[in-house]
């Protein structure tokens, strides 16, 4: 019996129609660079490519690192605090029936808001930062661990439980396996998520990272380096989600 | 609802005991409380003495089971499902995998040990769910229609392997169907549950020579139909 060889998933894809639509999008945006003094549009509105990939070249490192450990440890942080705290809700109907309301009002309460809140109690910039990260993100790993864990069929619970494991051996060997997928799922969420929000703490209250580059472009009414950051921040997502997607394919190799 | 009502049943140790009965008689039912997952409302149910609902704990190793489904763990392999039962019980690892491979060598899934299940027909699965089963050497091994979902060659081949291994082992087995031809071929005694788990019959098999096995399939569809035991089958 021979196991199927899975191709190795290249780290990022680029299909021809993506390429297609990227040239397509760029080209327009170059002919409406040269047309915007003709049409009224303020040169600094619609920068060159050229004007653009200049602005690229000075992005600082420094920033994008800053930004990416922000976002890593805060994320690694939300998944620990979500997932034990989802465990704890699977096995206490109390737990889960007190926790329940507090989690949904924290998930709708706005970004903006925990970003003042966070500026209003805290000192400390890396700290708020992490905390409106942590209490964006966490929440989600939450409810999609503790959905996942009443998902995994009762017949496999059943089974399990018929030959006794003890509690640890219950959840390590069954409950975690089987939820994997969902976390994987959790996680390409939470990435998106956490960079917007990383962005607009950043944004508001940072001397450091792409959030606080922007205000600066913004300040300098530098739509080349706006564009520049974003470019750095769109692609930063794409290579976390891949990474993701990689590791992914590798620890569901089981599935058909 | 009352699922069961009024049962009252012993089975000896390394007896092979098929129940069967009609959709809906309870067997489910007490199936799950025989693993010890449910608790009767009214009753014990003692194994060895002891309850296998609050004595849990105390049947880990003890017990086996075999499903309908084959119920295998999605991510793990073949030899790793059926090595599940001995990391629970706290073998040690190198002890595991000899044992499991030497299950399911016998049961002739020595080349798919490295397979996951998707990889493996309904037949395979279902071996490996029985090499899992038998890894711990069970003192009681429980199988709820464990071959119904088969074709009938497959069928046959696997009950009669199952049932050769129970007897090589020792252990007590309980097999739940709704097939007479299969509680018939099963062995030592078939019990007849009607409505509620009502016991209308308990049959010893050796005591219906091969000759009289269509005259006792006969009786017991009468019996299942009629919610009442059939004049040949009286209960001793």
């Amino acid at each position: 019996m021979s196991t199927e060889h899975r191709e190795s998933v290249p780290v990022l894809i680029f299909p021809r129609q993506t390429l297609v639509s990227l040239l397509v999008f760029a080209l327009a945006w170059e002919v409406l660079s040269h047309l915007a003094p003709a049409l009224g549009i303020p040169p600094f509105a619609i920068p060159s490519l050229l004007r653009i990939a200049k602005a690229i070249t000075t992005i600082t490192p420094l920033d994008i690192a800053v930004t990416l450990a922000r976002v890593i440890a805060a994320l690694i942080v939300s998944f620990v605090v979500g997932i034990m705290l989802a465990m704890a809700m699977y096995r206490s109907d109390t737990l889960d029936k007190y926790l329940h309301p507090m989690i949904r009002i924290l998930m709708a309460v706005p970004v903006v808001s925990w970003i003042l809140f966070a500026v209003l109690w805290f000192p400390g910039v890396e700290f708020r930062i992490g905390f409106v990260l942590v209490v964006v993100c966490g929440p989600v790993f939450l409810v999609d661990t503790l959905d996942a864990m009443r998902s995994v069929p009762r017949e496999l619970r059943q089974m399990m439980r018929s030959f006794r494991p003890t509690t640890l051996q219950f959840f390590v060997k069954l409950m975690l396996p089987a939820i994997v997928p969902t976390i994987f799922t959790s996680w390409k969420v939470n990435i998106s998520l956490a960079i917007r929000v990383v962005t607009i703490a950043e944004l508001v209250g940072a001397v450091t990272g792409i959030g606080h580059q922007l205000s600066v472009a913004q300040e300098l009414f530098s739509v080349a380096d706006v564009f520049a950051w974003t470019v750095v921040l769109v692609a930063l997502l794409f290579l976390l989600e891949a990474i993701v997607a990689r590791i992914e394919t590798r620890l569901l190799r089981w599935r058909a | 609802m009352v699922a069961i009502e009024r049962l009252d049943l012993t089975i000896a140790p390394r007896e092979v005991v098929a129940i069967v009965g009609q959709t809906g008689c309870g067997k489910s039912t007490f199936f799950d409380l025989m693993i010890g997952l449910e608790a009767p409302t009214e009753g014990t149910i003692h194994i060895g003495g002891k309850s296998p609902h609050t004595d849990f704990d105390s049947f880990r190793g003890r017990i086996a089971t075999v499903f309908q489904q084959d119920r295998l763990l999605p991510w793990r392999s073949a030899l790793d499902n059926a090595r599940l039962p001995l990391e629970l019980i706290g073998v040690a690892e190198a002890e595991q995998r000899q044992r499991s491979l030497a299950w399911l060598n016998r049961l002739g899934l020595g080349h798919f040990t490295n397979a996951y299940p998707h990889e493996l027909s309904g037949g395979m699965r279902q071996r490996v769910a029985i090499a899992r089963a038998f890894s711990v050497q069970p003192e009681i091994l429980l199988a709820d229609e464990a071959f119904g979902h088969l074709d009938e060659v497959t069928a046959a081949e696997l009950r009669e392997t199952f049932l050769n291994l129970a007897r090589e082992c020792g252990s007590t087995a309980i097999l739940i169907t709704h097939q007479l031809e299969e509680a018939i071929s099963v062995g030592d005694r078939i019990v007849v549950f009607g409505k509620s788990a009502k016991l209308l019959a308990d049959i010893h098999v050796k005591q219906w020579p091969k000759t009289k096995h269509a005259l006792l399939r006969e009786a017991i569809q009468v019996t299942l139909q009629s919610n009442a035991p059939d004049a040949r089958l009286a209960l001793s």
